[in-house]
């Protein structure tokens, strides 16, 4: 119990200089994983889920890069180490799945021997070994005939195939600790099936934690053990799937869920878009979008936090003291009717089962 | 009577490439990417095409639009003012695209849009949207550039945009409102047809959900049929009336979408279906693992092509084994057959696993069967003696005698026929031999409804 978290995020901040002026990409982010958990950051492209990753393992160059705030892994401060000890970090204890595997692969050497290679770098162990093990990832992220397919170059695996050896690599030295973005975007639902499956049986297995970054709330809520909502670099909302999903608290979350084809309203999205991260808005950053926005959303900073439920936090002025939440639920029928709305007796009873 | 039956019907569409071969040699085989599909498309209906990457829905779409030539079949499009022509005599049907020459091929250009998967590679990054959406017009004879920019004007307010974006550049504009570009571009024309391939795959939800919104209003607005092409089964949910489900270069299944997601009768829609996240939470189902991935299009399986990957693959009638232990005797084989059985390489493993702890204490035979998730015994006595003979035999290296002995028991009829599309009502219809009244008979399934 007194064992530190296994990931603690604390005030991230990410900004970068451009010519326009300074970028804020990540505002202040608070975010904890613990060993065994998936925790989801969703979010719009352009809302600073991918930065706030990168920014985890300091992989944002600096300058133009300029990273803020503490991250602990394992209770260990990652702002002081030095940079070959980051080096030693990543991959091995804290491993990254990118979104562009086209990116991240050598097209020099075979997929076989860049997987055995992340093996030997961090463990010693024979090549044998090394190879055997790599065949072995290979066939668990569902590429047939992986024994045959190991000794390929990059340019013989089709999309899909190169972001499943990604996977496999990211995955070879069994970290504590996996930072996924968007793995699954560029898979088609039956692989995407099969790689939720590995990550959940390897979270059973040894108790691996996973930041799972992904716009897209099907996948979230198959996974996610909590939920954190991203716009425009600040936290809008955290909970756990049925809070989300159930009786999302944020104006911003409800549109989101309105989207889901099939399950939303909302057809036509939600109206605006992204604010100019150079120049954000005051108060609220999803004011300008909001249709409950009141003259409070506009002022100050972005609103505190308010636990509206157990673990349930929302930023959001409506919950503060002062304003009536329930303005907001007048059209909650999107969000609240659709996904099933079960009873309050209901809800408290799965609760106490989880 | 020309606005009668549909507008667009593909028959035995087929899309060979060759493979091998040079200057002087022959090709040596073909990769069939569309290998004889057939569907029609009414007027103002949308038709989604689904499946996975590299099932040969782009190419279908493609050879259809005569992007690329097809190799056999006929697209008969019976928009712009056409149809209601009889067949030549030759048999050929002067609606033909396929056959059309230059002037047709214009005109049809003109009756037909496209929108792409990726809007930020369709538009020339140096020329404003405006004239890039204009283009065609010109193209197409107004020569009148003040009526060009009058029609572009206008179309950018129907998807969406203003009229004063019609000066600005590709790099201004995000990833969805580059797709709305890419729609006024393909209705410049006033076209009857729009083919759609994976119009939203790159954007976000919230935007996806608008584009979507945005095509469908368009849609009944223009009256416009449209063939939605897209492997996410639940946008096709959402825009579709009627979806048909490619693999290899087959549809195995057609109908109407809700009928076709709600109760699919092939086991590959099944799979597909059951694979899509639901956003419930209560409901963590992850739906039927299709093991493997899509076999070589240039070497299809026989029979269904899909039996190679089937969880509901047939048994011979006189076999009665559970669905899993008959799906893995099979994988075995084709393994075997396919000549990928690395008995070396597992041993290998196993020496590896061995070194720790004492797995040492299992035979050679009971690791391959562990490698290959077989039981250790199976219960029908005739499968279980020529799966130890065959496992013997592998181990000794003659792969050849192993499949051999494997084939007198493990077959399924399968792959023995090519599956015909039955009728299950309402235009619904799939290609399994599970649907064949002689399978059925054979193994005492009672008739279908």
């Amino acid at each position: 119990m007194t064992d530190p978290p296994l990931l603690e995020v604390e005030n991230l901040t990410t900004s970068f200089e451009t010519d326009a002026g300074r970028l804020v990409a990540v505002d202040g982010l608070d975010v904890t994983v613990e060993r065994g958990e998936t925790v989801c950051l969703v979010g719009e492209s352009g809302s600073g889920k991918t930065v706030a990753t990168e920014s985890i393992t300091r992989l944002i160059d600096e300058p133009p890069g300029s990273i803020e705030g503490t991250v602990r892994f394992r209770g260990r401060d990652l702002g002081e180490l030095s940079e070959p000890e980051l080096r030693s970090l990543r991959g091995s204890e804290i491993a990254h799945v990118f979104q562009n595997p086209q990116d991240a692969m050598n097209h020099c050497y075979t997929v076989g021997w860049q997987i055995a290679e992340a093996i030997r770098v961090h463990e010693d162990v024979s090549r044998e070994t090394a190879r055997a093990r790599a065949i072995d990832l290979l066939d668990r992220v569902g590429i047939a005939n992986a024994a045959a397919r190991i000794d390929d170059y990059p340019h013989e695996f089709s999309g899909g195939q190169k972001q499943r050896a990604m996977i496999a690599m990211a995955l070879a030295t069994e970290p504590a600790l996996l930072l996924a973005d968007e793995p699954t975007t560029a898979l088609d639902v039956t692989v995407q099936a099969r790689i939720l499956r590995l990550l959940d049986d390897l979270k059973a297995e040894y108790g691996m934690g996973v930041l799972f970054i992904t716009h897209d709330l099907g996948v979230v809520s198959e996974i996610a053990d909590r939920i954190v909502v991203l716009y425009a670099g600040k936290v809008m909302e955290r909970g756990d799937p049925l809070d989300i999903f159930e009786r999302p608290a944020h104006p911003y979350t409800r549109r989101l869920l309105g989207c889901l084809p099939g399950v939303g309203s909302d057809h036509g999205g939600i109206p605006g878009s992204l604010p100019d991260p150079t120049d954000p808005p005051d108060g609220c950053r999803f004011a300008p979008r909001c249709e409950h926005a009141v003259e409070a959303c506009s002022r100050g900073d972005q609103p505190a936090e308010i636990e509206v439920g157990p673990d349930h936090w929302v930023s959001c002025v409506h919950y503060h003291e002062g304003y009536d939440a329930s303005v907001l639920s007048a059209e909650a029928t999107t969000a609240d009717g659709v996904l099933g709305a079960a009873t309050d007796g209901e809800r408290e009873e799965e609760r106490s089962d989880d | 009577m020309t606005e009668t039956g549909p507008l667009l019907s593909v028959r035995d569409l087929e899309k060979h490439y060759p493979v091998g071969g040079g200057l002087l040699s022959k090709p040596s085989g073909a990769v069939r990417a569309v290998d004889g599909i057939s569907f029609d498309i009414a007027r103002g209906e949308t038709l989604g095409l689904v499946g996975e990457s590299g099932c040969g829905k782009s190419t279908a779409a493609n050879s259809i639009v005569r992007l690329e030539e097809p190799t056999g079949g006929e697209v008969l499009f019976h928009g712009g003012g056409r149809g209601g022509r009889p067949r030549n005599d030759d048999g050929i049907h002067p609606d033909d695209v396929t056959r059309f020459g230059r002037t047709e091929m214009k005109a049809f250009r003109r009756e037909v849009g496209m929108i792409f998967q990726d809007p930020a590679s369709s538009f020339d990054p140096r020329m404003p949207v405006g004239d890039s959406i204009a283009e065609p017009l010109s193209v197409h004879g107004l020569d009148d550039g003040r009526r060009r920019r009058a029609v572009v004007e206008d179309l950018l307010e129907r998807v969406g945009l203003g009229a004063a974006d019609y000066g600005r550049y590709p790099h201004e504009f995000s990833g969805g409102q580059k797709q709305r570009l890419a729609l006024a571009r393909a209705l410049v024309l006033n076209p009857e047809l729009i083919v759609a391939d994976e119009p939203v795959s790159a954007l976000d939800m919230s935007i996806q959900a608008d584009i979507l919104g945005l095509l469908d209003r368009v849609q009944s607005e223009f009256g416009l049929s449209l063939l939605f092409i897209s492997h996410d089964m639940s946008v096709v949910r959402e825009i579709c009336d009627r979806v048909a489900v490619m693999y290899l270069g087959e549809i195995v299944e057609i109908g109407p979408t809700e009928s076709v997601l709600e109760a699919p009768r092939h086991p590959y829609t099944e799979a597909l279906v059951s694979a899509i996240p639901t956003p419930d939470p209560r409901t963590t189902n992850r739906g039927i693992e299709l093991r493997g991935s899509v076999p070589d299009p240039a070497d299809p399986p026989d029979g269904c092509r899909f039996h190679t990957r089937c969880h509901a693959v047939v048994q011979p009638p006189d076999l009665d084994l559970d669905r899993t232990t008959w799906r893995r005797l099979l994988d075995f084989r084709l393994t075997i057959e396919a000549g990928e059985v690395d008995a070396e390489a597992i041993e290998g493993r196993a020496r590896t696993a061995a070194s720790g702890d004492d797995g040492g204490g299992s035979s050679a035979a009971e690791r391959l069967r562990a490698a290959f998730d077989l039981p250790g015994t199976v219960s029908d006595p005739d499968v279980e003696a020529d799966l130890a003979a065959a496992i013997e035999a592998v181990l000794d290296g003659e792969d050849g005698r192993a499949a051999e002995r494997l084939r007198s028991t493990v077959r399924t009829p399968c792959e023995r026929r090519h599956p015909e599309s039955v009728d299950h009502g309402g235009g619904h219809e799939s290609a399994c031999i599970r649907h064949d009244p002689e399978v059925r008979a054979a193994r005492e399934w009672p008739e279908q409804q």
